[in-house]
Protein backbone atom coordinates (compact mmCIF):
# COMPACT_ATOMS: atom_id res chain seq x y z
CA UNK A 1 0.00 0.00 0.00
CA UNK A 2 1.34 3.54 -0.71
CA UNK A 3 2.08 5.98 2.12
CA UNK A 4 0.18 8.43 2.28
CA UNK A 5 1.37 12.47 2.62
CA UNK A 6 -0.36 15.26 2.98
CA UNK A 7 1.87 18.57 1.88
CA UNK A 8 0.32 21.99 3.36
CA UNK A 9 2.18 25.23 1.33
CA UNK A 10 0.61 27.89 0.66
CA UNK A 11 2.71 29.06 -2.64
CA UNK A 12 0.66 27.02 -5.55
CA UNK A 13 3.81 26.32 -7.46
CA UNK A 14 5.64 24.81 -4.72
CA UNK A 15 2.18 22.46 -4.11
CA UNK A 16 2.67 21.36 -7.98
CA UNK A 17 6.25 20.68 -7.48
CA UNK A 18 5.86 18.37 -4.27
CA UNK A 19 3.30 16.38 -5.25
CA UNK A 20 5.14 15.50 -8.63
CA UNK A 21 8.22 15.03 -7.18
CA UNK A 22 6.70 12.67 -4.51
CA UNK A 23 4.27 10.91 -6.34
CA UNK A 24 7.13 10.11 -8.56
CA UNK A 25 9.05 8.46 -5.50
CA UNK A 26 5.79 6.27 -4.92
CA UNK A 27 3.32 7.87 -2.33
CA UNK A 28 0.10 8.96 -2.64
CA UNK A 29 0.21 12.71 -2.54
CA UNK A 30 -2.20 15.19 -1.30
CA UNK A 31 -1.13 19.04 -1.19
CA UNK A 32 -3.64 21.60 0.35
CA UNK A 33 -2.48 25.50 0.12
CA UNK A 34 -4.11 26.79 4.14
CA UNK A 35 -3.75 24.61 7.36
CA UNK A 36 -7.70 24.81 8.24
CA UNK A 37 -8.19 23.05 4.82
CA UNK A 38 -5.18 20.58 5.69
CA UNK A 39 -7.20 19.92 9.71
CA UNK A 40 -10.49 19.40 7.85
CA UNK A 41 -8.55 16.44 5.80
CA UNK A 42 -6.86 14.91 8.96
CA UNK A 43 -9.84 14.86 10.54
CA UNK A 44 -11.24 12.41 7.57
CA UNK A 45 -8.18 10.46 6.82
CA UNK A 46 -5.74 8.75 7.95
CA UNK A 47 -2.03 10.28 6.84
CA UNK A 48 1.05 8.25 7.34
CA UNK A 49 2.98 11.73 7.45
CA UNK A 50 2.24 15.88 7.17
CA UNK A 51 4.78 18.21 5.93
CA UNK A 52 3.76 21.66 6.92
CA UNK A 53 4.92 25.51 6.10
CA UNK A 54 5.13 27.66 9.04
CA UNK A 55 4.26 31.37 7.58
CA UNK A 56 0.89 30.93 6.27
CA UNK A 57 -1.98 33.15 5.99
CA UNK A 58 -4.94 32.66 8.31
CA UNK A 59 -3.21 30.43 10.22
CA UNK A 60 0.58 29.53 10.55
CA UNK A 61 2.14 25.78 10.37
CA UNK A 62 2.50 25.86 14.58
CA UNK A 63 -0.77 26.77 15.14
CA UNK A 64 -1.57 23.47 12.51
CA UNK A 65 0.76 21.43 14.54
CA UNK A 66 -0.55 22.10 17.93
CA UNK A 67 -4.04 21.61 16.75
CA UNK A 68 -3.27 18.19 14.48
CA UNK A 69 -1.14 16.92 17.60
CA UNK A 70 -4.53 17.31 19.86
CA UNK A 71 -6.32 15.41 17.03
CA UNK A 72 -3.83 12.60 16.18
CA UNK A 73 -0.85 12.27 18.17
CA UNK A 74 0.73 9.82 16.38
CA UNK A 75 1.01 11.42 12.63
CA UNK A 76 4.89 12.41 11.95
CA UNK A 77 4.92 16.00 10.63
CA UNK A 78 7.99 17.25 8.75
CA UNK A 79 8.04 21.22 9.21
CA UNK A 80 9.40 22.86 5.86
CA UNK A 81 10.10 25.99 5.36
CA UNK A 82 12.24 29.01 3.95
CA UNK A 83 12.87 30.12 7.78
CA UNK A 84 15.87 28.77 9.62
CA UNK A 85 14.83 31.31 12.85
CA UNK A 86 12.18 29.03 13.38
CA UNK A 87 14.50 26.48 14.48
CA UNK A 88 14.19 28.11 18.02
CA UNK A 89 10.79 28.53 18.52
CA UNK A 90 9.83 25.87 21.41
CA UNK A 91 7.12 24.78 19.31
CA UNK A 92 8.79 23.93 16.37
CA UNK A 93 10.25 21.18 19.06
CA UNK A 94 6.79 19.12 18.24
CA UNK A 95 7.57 18.53 14.80
CA UNK A 96 9.70 14.98 14.19
CA UNK A 97 12.37 17.36 11.26
CA UNK A 98 12.98 20.66 10.17
CA UNK A 99 14.14 20.43 6.61
CA UNK A 100 14.87 24.00 5.27
CA UNK A 101 13.57 25.27 1.07
CA UNK A 102 16.40 24.18 -0.96
CA UNK A 103 16.45 24.30 -4.20
CA UNK A 104 17.41 20.19 -4.16
CA UNK A 105 14.21 18.17 -2.90
CA UNK A 106 17.17 15.47 -1.61
CA UNK A 107 17.05 16.53 2.01
CA UNK A 108 12.53 16.65 1.80
CA UNK A 109 12.66 13.06 0.18
CA UNK A 110 15.26 11.30 2.40
CA UNK A 111 13.96 12.67 6.12
CA UNK A 112 10.59 10.97 4.41
CA UNK A 113 11.55 7.65 3.84
CA UNK A 114 13.14 7.96 7.43
CA UNK A 115 9.90 8.91 8.98
CA UNK A 116 7.72 6.52 7.13
CA UNK A 117 9.91 4.41 4.68
CA UNK B 1 9.18 83.88 45.08
CA UNK B 2 10.92 82.10 42.93
CA UNK B 3 14.42 82.62 41.12
CA UNK B 4 15.29 81.26 37.80
CA UNK B 5 19.33 80.05 36.33
CA UNK B 6 20.32 79.58 33.23
CA UNK B 7 21.36 75.82 33.76
CA UNK B 8 24.47 76.68 31.47
CA UNK B 9 26.53 79.78 32.20
CA UNK B 10 28.29 81.92 30.05
CA UNK B 11 29.08 84.35 32.57
CA UNK B 12 30.78 84.46 35.85
CA UNK B 13 30.20 86.57 38.81
CA UNK B 14 33.79 88.42 39.66
CA UNK B 15 34.29 86.44 43.07
CA UNK B 16 33.81 82.94 41.10
CA UNK B 17 37.12 80.98 41.38
CA UNK B 18 39.35 80.39 38.41
CA UNK B 19 38.70 76.92 39.32
CA UNK B 20 34.68 76.97 39.48
CA UNK B 21 34.90 78.60 36.08
CA UNK B 22 37.23 76.19 34.67
CA UNK B 23 34.92 73.20 35.93
CA UNK B 24 32.01 74.69 34.72
CA UNK B 25 33.31 75.23 31.07
CA UNK B 26 34.24 71.24 31.26
CA UNK B 27 31.05 70.51 32.36
CA UNK B 28 28.92 72.45 29.92
CA UNK B 29 31.05 71.04 27.28
CA UNK B 30 29.47 67.65 28.19
CA UNK B 31 26.55 69.15 26.61
CA UNK B 32 27.83 69.98 23.54
CA UNK B 33 27.66 67.41 19.98
CA UNK B 34 31.08 68.00 20.32
CA UNK B 35 32.93 64.77 18.77
CA UNK B 36 35.78 62.86 21.24
CA UNK B 37 38.44 64.60 20.26
CA UNK B 38 36.97 68.38 20.57
CA UNK B 39 35.96 67.15 23.90
CA UNK B 40 39.41 66.33 25.07
CA UNK B 41 40.30 69.47 23.22
CA UNK B 42 37.85 71.52 25.71
CA UNK B 43 39.55 69.71 28.58
CA UNK B 44 43.35 70.59 27.49
CA UNK B 45 42.39 73.93 26.47
CA UNK B 46 41.26 74.51 30.02
CA UNK B 47 44.09 73.36 31.79
CA UNK B 48 46.04 75.89 29.82
CA UNK B 49 44.13 78.71 28.90
CA UNK B 50 46.23 81.78 30.07
CA UNK B 51 47.80 83.00 33.70
CA UNK B 52 46.17 82.14 36.52
CA UNK B 53 44.83 78.40 36.66
CA UNK B 54 46.71 75.79 34.96
CA UNK B 55 49.67 74.72 32.55
CA UNK B 56 51.78 76.24 29.67
CA UNK B 57 51.25 73.27 27.08
CA UNK B 58 49.45 69.98 27.40
CA UNK B 59 49.97 66.76 25.59
CA UNK B 60 48.18 63.91 25.01
CA UNK B 61 48.01 60.17 24.26
CA UNK B 62 45.46 57.77 23.40
CA UNK B 63 45.53 53.91 24.03
CA UNK B 64 45.14 51.74 21.27
CA UNK B 65 45.48 47.70 22.57
CA UNK B 66 49.05 47.54 23.88
CA UNK B 67 50.32 51.04 22.37
CA UNK B 68 50.03 54.23 23.90
CA UNK B 69 49.96 56.75 20.78
CA UNK B 70 51.08 60.72 20.70
CA UNK B 71 47.36 62.94 19.58
CA UNK B 72 47.94 66.12 20.37
CA UNK B 73 49.85 68.70 21.97
CA UNK B 74 48.50 72.25 22.60
CA UNK B 75 50.24 75.30 23.80
CA UNK B 76 53.27 77.64 22.40
CA UNK B 77 56.20 76.00 20.78
CA UNK B 78 58.20 78.88 22.07
CA UNK B 79 58.38 81.82 24.58
CA UNK B 80 57.31 84.64 21.78
CA UNK B 81 54.48 82.46 20.46
CA UNK B 82 53.56 82.27 23.87
CA UNK B 83 53.79 86.02 23.91
CA UNK B 84 51.19 86.20 20.99
CA UNK B 85 49.41 83.39 21.95
CA UNK B 86 49.08 84.59 25.88
CA UNK B 87 48.15 88.37 24.16
CA UNK B 88 45.35 87.26 22.04
CA UNK B 89 43.60 85.04 25.02
CA UNK B 90 44.14 87.70 27.58
CA UNK B 91 42.02 90.54 24.78
CA UNK B 92 38.85 92.08 26.72
CA UNK B 93 35.72 89.95 25.63
CA UNK B 94 37.64 86.58 25.10
CA UNK B 95 35.82 83.62 26.47
CA UNK B 96 36.40 80.11 26.72
CA UNK B 97 34.48 79.26 23.62
CA UNK B 98 36.68 81.24 21.43
CA UNK B 99 40.18 79.75 23.36
CA UNK B 100 38.55 76.39 21.99
CA UNK B 101 37.93 77.88 18.66
CA UNK B 102 41.58 79.14 18.63
CA UNK B 103 43.10 76.16 19.58
CA UNK B 104 40.75 73.58 17.12
CA UNK B 105 41.79 76.34 14.28
CA UNK B 106 45.28 75.94 15.48
CA UNK B 107 45.53 72.09 15.85
CA UNK B 108 44.51 71.52 12.37
CA UNK B 109 46.72 74.13 10.53
CA UNK B 110 50.23 72.57 9.55
CA UNK B 111 52.05 75.16 11.95
CA UNK B 112 51.91 73.45 15.09
CA UNK B 113 54.62 71.95 14.99
CA UNK B 114 54.41 70.68 18.42
CA UNK B 115 51.48 68.01 17.28
CA UNK B 116 53.22 67.30 14.65
CA UNK B 117 55.90 66.00 16.37
CA UNK B 118 53.73 64.16 18.69
CA UNK B 119 51.53 62.75 16.33
CA UNK B 120 55.22 60.53 15.02
CA UNK B 121 55.32 58.89 18.96
CA UNK B 122 54.12 55.68 20.01
CA UNK B 123 55.10 54.00 23.07
CA UNK B 124 54.56 50.29 24.11
CA UNK B 125 52.32 50.09 27.15
CA UNK B 126 52.99 45.69 27.03
CA UNK B 127 54.26 44.31 30.66
CA UNK B 128 54.10 47.28 32.28
CA UNK B 129 56.63 49.51 30.44
CA UNK B 130 58.53 51.43 33.54
CA UNK B 131 59.90 53.75 30.85
CA UNK B 132 58.08 57.65 31.27
CA UNK B 133 55.85 58.43 29.87
CA UNK B 134 54.41 55.09 29.59
CA UNK B 135 54.61 54.16 33.32
CA UNK B 136 51.55 56.45 34.07
CA UNK B 137 49.26 54.28 32.09
CA UNK B 138 50.83 51.29 32.77
CA UNK B 139 51.08 51.76 36.65
CA UNK B 140 47.45 53.73 36.75
CA UNK B 141 49.55 56.65 39.07
CA UNK B 142 49.84 60.24 38.58
CA UNK B 143 53.76 60.77 38.07
CA UNK B 144 55.41 64.30 38.88
CA UNK B 145 58.86 64.15 36.98
CA UNK B 146 61.72 66.67 38.55
CA UNK B 147 65.00 67.23 37.68
CA UNK B 148 63.92 64.95 34.52
CA UNK B 149 67.42 65.28 32.43
CA UNK B 150 69.06 63.20 35.32
CA UNK B 151 66.02 60.86 35.75
CA UNK B 152 67.24 56.87 34.63
CA UNK B 153 63.04 56.31 34.27
CA UNK B 154 62.63 58.96 31.51
CA UNK B 155 63.23 57.49 28.12
CA UNK B 156 65.39 59.72 26.48
CA UNK B 157 63.70 60.61 22.94
CA UNK B 158 61.06 61.41 25.09
CA UNK B 159 62.90 63.67 27.19
CA UNK B 160 64.70 65.36 23.72
CA UNK B 161 61.17 66.19 22.73
CA UNK B 162 59.79 67.78 26.16
CA UNK B 163 62.58 69.43 26.62
CA UNK B 164 61.97 70.74 30.12
CA UNK B 165 63.10 69.58 33.43
CA UNK B 166 59.82 69.25 35.26
CA UNK B 167 56.15 67.65 34.00
CA UNK B 168 53.29 66.03 34.79
CA UNK B 169 51.93 62.65 33.59
CA UNK B 170 48.00 62.55 34.17
CA UNK B 171 46.55 58.26 33.33
CA UNK B 172 43.36 58.62 32.04
CA UNK B 173 41.03 55.83 32.71
CA UNK B 174 37.45 54.47 33.18
CA UNK B 175 36.51 51.22 34.69
CA UNK B 176 39.80 50.23 35.48
CA UNK B 177 40.36 50.50 31.63
CA UNK B 178 43.69 51.98 30.23
CA UNK B 179 42.61 54.88 27.71
CA UNK B 180 45.51 57.81 27.53
CA UNK B 181 47.79 59.88 29.06
CA UNK B 182 47.80 63.98 29.22
CA UNK B 183 51.51 65.48 30.02
CA UNK B 184 51.72 68.75 31.36
CA UNK B 185 54.46 71.27 32.16
CA UNK B 186 55.33 75.25 32.65
CA UNK B 187 57.98 75.54 29.33
CA UNK B 188 57.40 78.61 29.08
CA UNK B 189 57.07 80.29 32.50
CA UNK B 190 59.26 77.78 34.22
CA UNK B 191 56.80 77.95 37.28
CA UNK B 192 57.15 74.67 39.27
CA UNK B 193 54.24 72.41 39.35
CA UNK B 194 52.49 72.61 42.63
CA UNK B 195 49.98 70.29 44.93
CA UNK B 196 47.09 72.45 43.37
CA UNK B 197 48.34 72.45 40.09
CA UNK B 198 48.57 68.64 40.44
CA UNK B 199 44.66 68.39 42.00
CA UNK B 200 43.68 70.07 39.83
CA UNK B 201 45.24 67.81 36.50
CA UNK B 202 43.61 64.74 38.41
CA UNK B 203 40.08 66.16 38.45
CA UNK B 204 40.45 67.15 34.50
CA UNK B 205 42.25 63.30 34.12
CA UNK B 206 38.92 61.86 35.48
CA UNK B 207 36.78 63.99 32.90
CA UNK B 208 38.81 63.13 30.08
CA UNK B 209 38.93 59.23 30.94
CA UNK B 210 35.24 59.27 31.05
CA UNK B 211 34.53 61.32 27.88
CA UNK B 212 36.60 58.74 26.33
CA UNK B 213 35.13 56.09 27.89
CA UNK B 214 31.77 57.03 26.66
CA UNK B 215 32.81 57.72 22.81
CA UNK B 216 34.20 54.33 23.01
CA UNK B 217 30.78 52.70 24.70
CA UNK B 218 28.85 54.96 21.93
CA UNK B 219 31.30 53.49 18.60
CA UNK B 220 30.10 49.72 20.15
CA UNK B 221 27.08 50.49 19.85
CA UNK B 222 26.57 52.06 16.58
CA UNK B 223 28.82 49.51 15.47
CA UNK B 224 26.45 46.84 17.13
CA UNK B 225 23.17 48.21 16.05
CA UNK B 226 24.96 48.22 12.26
CA UNK B 227 25.51 44.67 12.68
CA UNK B 228 22.31 43.50 13.92
CA UNK B 229 20.56 45.54 10.85
CA UNK B 230 22.60 43.90 8.43
CA UNK B 231 22.19 40.61 10.09
CA UNK B 232 18.19 40.96 10.04
CA UNK B 233 18.51 42.27 6.21
CA UNK B 234 20.56 39.24 5.40
CA UNK B 235 18.15 37.04 6.90
CA UNK B 236 15.37 38.81 5.74
CA UNK B 237 16.53 38.21 1.83
CA UNK B 238 18.02 34.96 2.27
CA UNK B 239 13.93 34.31 3.21
CA UNK B 240 12.49 36.16 0.74
CA UNK B 241 15.21 34.78 -2.42
CA UNK B 242 14.50 30.95 -0.50
CA UNK B 243 10.93 30.46 -2.10
CA UNK B 244 11.73 31.48 -5.57
CA UNK B 245 14.44 29.34 -5.59
CA UNK B 246 13.39 26.25 -4.16
CA UNK B 247 10.31 26.51 -7.27
CA UNK B 248 12.72 27.45 -10.19
CA UNK B 249 15.13 24.63 -8.20
CA UNK B 250 12.60 21.92 -8.12
CA UNK B 251 11.68 22.78 -12.07
CA UNK B 252 14.56 22.54 -13.47
CA UNK B 253 15.84 19.69 -12.23
CA UNK B 254 12.38 18.16 -14.05
CA UNK B 255 13.52 19.88 -17.40
CA UNK B 256 16.52 18.03 -16.96
CA UNK B 257 14.61 14.60 -17.04
CA UNK B 258 14.43 13.28 -20.36
CA UNK B 259 11.10 11.68 -19.40
CA UNK B 260 9.50 15.08 -19.13
CA UNK B 261 7.06 15.74 -21.68
CA UNK B 262 6.86 18.42 -23.80
CA UNK B 263 3.95 19.89 -22.27
CA UNK B 264 5.37 19.26 -19.21
CA UNK B 265 8.75 21.21 -20.18
CA UNK B 266 6.61 24.78 -21.66
CA UNK B 267 4.96 24.76 -18.27
CA UNK B 268 8.12 24.38 -15.71
CA UNK B 269 9.94 27.04 -18.63
CA UNK B 270 6.91 29.20 -17.95
CA UNK B 271 7.07 28.77 -14.19
CA UNK B 272 10.71 29.57 -14.22
CA UNK B 273 9.87 32.70 -15.94
CA UNK B 274 7.53 33.95 -13.60
CA UNK B 275 9.30 33.17 -10.61
CA UNK B 276 12.68 34.65 -11.78
CA UNK B 277 10.19 38.00 -12.24
CA UNK B 278 9.20 37.79 -9.01
CA UNK B 279 13.16 37.41 -7.79
CA UNK B 280 13.80 40.71 -9.78
CA UNK B 281 10.57 42.20 -7.91
CA UNK B 282 11.84 41.59 -4.72
CA UNK B 283 15.59 43.07 -5.55
CA UNK B 284 14.09 46.04 -7.08
CA UNK B 285 11.92 46.64 -4.15
CA UNK B 286 14.78 46.32 -2.01
CA UNK B 287 16.89 48.81 -3.93
CA UNK B 288 14.20 51.14 -3.84
CA UNK B 289 14.11 51.23 -0.11
CA UNK B 290 17.36 51.18 0.53
CA UNK B 291 18.36 53.91 -1.80
CA UNK B 292 16.11 56.92 -0.41
CA UNK B 293 17.53 59.62 -0.85
CA UNK B 294 16.02 63.09 -0.05
CA UNK B 295 18.38 65.98 -0.19
CA UNK B 296 15.68 68.90 -1.39
CA UNK B 297 12.17 69.42 -0.36
CA UNK B 298 10.16 71.05 -3.07
CA UNK B 299 6.60 72.20 -2.97
CA UNK B 300 4.17 69.55 -4.25
CA UNK B 301 0.74 70.60 -5.56
CA UNK B 302 -1.47 68.23 -3.51
CA UNK B 303 -4.22 68.69 -5.88
CA UNK B 304 -1.66 66.99 -8.35
CA UNK B 305 -0.69 64.27 -6.22
CA UNK B 306 -4.34 62.92 -5.13
CA UNK B 307 -4.98 62.98 -8.89
CA UNK B 308 -2.07 61.15 -10.05
CA UNK B 309 -2.38 58.34 -6.92
CA UNK B 310 -6.46 57.95 -7.79
CA UNK B 311 -6.27 57.84 -11.46
CA UNK B 312 -3.12 54.70 -10.40
CA UNK B 313 -5.57 53.24 -7.89
CA UNK B 314 -8.72 53.52 -9.78
CA UNK B 315 -9.16 49.83 -11.44
CA UNK B 316 -8.45 48.43 -8.36
CA UNK B 317 -11.16 50.32 -6.41
CA UNK B 318 -13.40 49.34 -10.03
CA UNK B 319 -12.70 45.80 -9.37
CA UNK B 320 -12.57 45.59 -5.97
CA UNK B 321 -16.13 47.37 -4.70
CA UNK B 322 -14.07 50.28 -2.73
CA UNK B 323 -15.27 53.73 -3.07
CA UNK B 324 -12.32 55.87 -3.12
CA UNK B 325 -13.32 59.69 -2.74
CA UNK B 326 -10.99 63.16 -1.87
CA UNK B 327 -10.97 65.77 -0.21
CA UNK B 328 -9.03 69.26 0.06
CA UNK B 329 -9.38 71.86 2.56
CA UNK B 330 -9.46 75.10 0.08
CA UNK B 331 -6.51 77.59 0.70
CA UNK B 332 -3.84 74.73 1.53
CA UNK B 333 -2.38 74.33 -1.85
CA UNK B 334 0.98 72.90 -1.53
CA UNK B 335 2.67 70.88 0.99
CA UNK B 336 7.07 70.60 1.17
CA UNK B 337 8.13 66.50 0.16
CA UNK B 338 10.03 65.04 -2.16
CA UNK B 339 7.08 64.72 -5.48
CA UNK B 340 8.12 61.22 -6.62
CA UNK B 341 9.11 59.44 -3.15
CA UNK B 342 5.90 61.17 -1.57
CA UNK B 343 3.99 59.99 -4.55
CA UNK B 344 5.39 56.70 -4.06
CA UNK B 345 4.83 56.77 0.00
CA UNK B 346 1.30 57.76 -0.66
CA UNK B 347 0.16 54.91 -3.06
CA UNK B 348 1.58 52.51 -0.61
CA UNK B 349 -0.36 53.25 2.37
CA UNK B 350 -3.30 53.30 -0.35
CA UNK B 351 -2.17 50.06 -1.31
CA UNK B 352 -2.61 48.85 2.26
CA UNK B 353 -6.18 50.34 2.29
CA UNK B 354 -7.13 48.40 -0.58
CA UNK B 355 -5.64 45.14 1.24
CA UNK B 356 -7.31 46.31 4.19
CA UNK B 357 -10.84 45.95 2.73
CA UNK B 358 -11.29 42.26 0.69
CA UNK B 359 -14.92 42.53 -0.04
CA UNK B 360 -15.15 46.42 -0.53
CA UNK B 361 -15.76 49.49 1.43
CA UNK B 362 -14.27 53.61 1.27
CA UNK B 363 -10.96 54.80 1.19
CA UNK B 364 -11.14 58.66 1.68
CA UNK B 365 -7.77 60.65 1.06
CA UNK B 366 -7.84 64.26 2.77
CA UNK B 367 -6.01 67.49 3.13
CA UNK B 368 -6.30 69.87 5.71
CA UNK B 369 -4.40 72.36 8.14
CA UNK B 370 -3.05 71.60 10.99
CA UNK B 371 -2.23 75.30 11.69
CA UNK B 372 -0.49 77.44 9.89
CA UNK B 373 2.72 76.11 9.13
CA UNK B 374 1.96 72.60 9.13
CA UNK B 375 -0.82 70.14 7.19
CA UNK B 376 -2.19 66.63 6.97
CA UNK B 377 -3.11 64.29 4.36
CA UNK B 378 -4.92 61.16 6.00
CA UNK B 379 -6.10 58.18 4.28
CA UNK B 380 -8.93 56.72 6.13
CA UNK B 381 -10.83 53.24 5.31
CA UNK B 382 -13.33 51.31 6.66
CA UNK B 383 -11.00 48.38 6.75
CA UNK B 384 -10.78 44.85 8.99
CA UNK B 385 -8.22 47.68 11.43
CA UNK B 386 -4.67 46.56 12.81
CA UNK B 387 -4.45 44.25 15.36
CA UNK B 388 -3.73 46.35 18.82
CA UNK B 389 -0.60 43.79 19.18
CA UNK B 390 1.29 45.40 15.52
CA UNK B 391 -0.11 48.57 15.90
CA UNK B 392 3.97 49.30 17.38
CA UNK B 393 5.33 47.47 14.88
CA UNK B 394 3.91 48.46 11.26
CA UNK B 395 5.99 50.72 10.64
CA UNK B 396 9.28 48.70 11.55
CA UNK B 397 11.49 47.21 8.67
CA UNK B 398 10.30 43.32 7.71
CA UNK B 399 6.99 43.24 9.95
CA UNK B 400 4.64 41.96 7.45
CA UNK B 401 0.93 40.39 8.19
CA UNK B 402 0.61 39.42 4.60
CA UNK B 403 2.04 36.29 3.71
CA UNK B 404 3.91 37.53 0.54
CA UNK B 405 4.28 40.97 2.13
CA UNK B 406 7.78 42.20 2.48
CA UNK B 407 7.31 44.56 5.03
CA UNK B 408 8.90 47.06 3.51
CA UNK B 409 6.00 49.02 2.92
CA UNK B 410 5.10 50.96 5.87
CA UNK B 411 8.65 50.91 6.73
CA UNK B 412 9.19 53.05 3.18
CA UNK B 413 6.24 55.56 4.23
CA UNK B 414 7.45 56.61 7.28
CA UNK B 415 11.40 57.07 6.18
CA UNK B 416 10.17 58.84 3.35
CA UNK B 417 7.78 61.21 5.61
CA UNK B 418 10.56 61.48 7.77
CA UNK B 419 13.60 62.48 5.24
CA UNK B 420 11.03 65.19 4.65
CA UNK B 421 11.18 66.51 8.26
CA UNK B 422 7.29 65.37 8.51
CA UNK B 423 5.75 63.12 10.89
CA UNK B 424 3.39 59.86 10.05
CA UNK B 425 1.08 58.22 12.39
CA UNK B 426 -1.87 55.54 12.62
CA UNK B 427 -5.19 56.22 14.20
CA UNK B 428 -6.97 52.38 13.95
CA UNK B 429 -10.10 50.23 15.30
CA UNK B 430 -10.35 46.49 14.85
CA UNK B 431 -13.14 46.34 12.46
CA UNK B 432 -13.69 49.41 12.16
CA UNK B 433 -10.44 51.07 10.12
CA UNK B 434 -7.25 52.38 9.95
CA UNK B 435 -6.75 56.54 9.40
CA UNK B 436 -3.27 56.67 8.10
CA UNK B 437 -2.02 60.73 8.97
CA UNK B 438 0.79 62.20 7.23
CA UNK B 439 1.89 65.67 8.61
CA UNK B 440 4.20 68.07 6.54
CA UNK B 441 5.01 71.54 6.73
CA UNK B 442 3.55 73.42 4.01
CA UNK B 443 4.23 76.21 1.78
CA UNK B 444 2.74 78.12 -1.19
CA UNK B 445 3.09 77.34 -4.89
CA UNK B 446 6.46 78.45 -6.47
CA UNK B 447 7.93 78.60 -2.92
CA UNK B 448 10.75 76.66 -1.44
CA UNK B 449 11.62 76.86 2.19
Amino acid sequence: MKKKLLIVEDEKNLCVLYKEELTKEGYKVTAVMDADAALELVKKHKFDLIITDIRMPVKNGIDLITQIMALRKDIPIIINTAYQSYKHDFMTWAADAYVVKSASLDELKSKIKELVG
Amino acid sequence: MIERHNLFLHEFAPETSKELQFFSIIAQSFFQPFSLIDNLLVILTALTAGPGVGFNRAMLFLANGDKLNGEFWLGPASAADADSIWRVLSTPGIGYLEIIEHNRALLTSDANSLTKRLKKISYSLYQDNPLIPAAATSSQEIILVKDAWNEPLVERRFQEMIGVDEFLCIPLLAQKEVLGEIILDNAITRLPIQRRDIELASICGLFAGNYIYTAKLQKRIVEMKRVAAMGEMVMFVTHQLRNPLVTIGGFADQLLDPKTGEKKQKRNLHIIRSEIRRLEKILLRLTQFLLIDIKEKVPVDIQEMFKLVVNAARPRATSGKVTLTTEVEPGLNVILCDPIHMGEALRNVIDNAFDALPDGGKIHLRAYRENDQWGVISVQDTGKGIPKSLKEKIFDTFVSTKEKGMGLGLAYVKRVVDACGGRIEVESEEGKGTTFKLHFKTGERGSQK
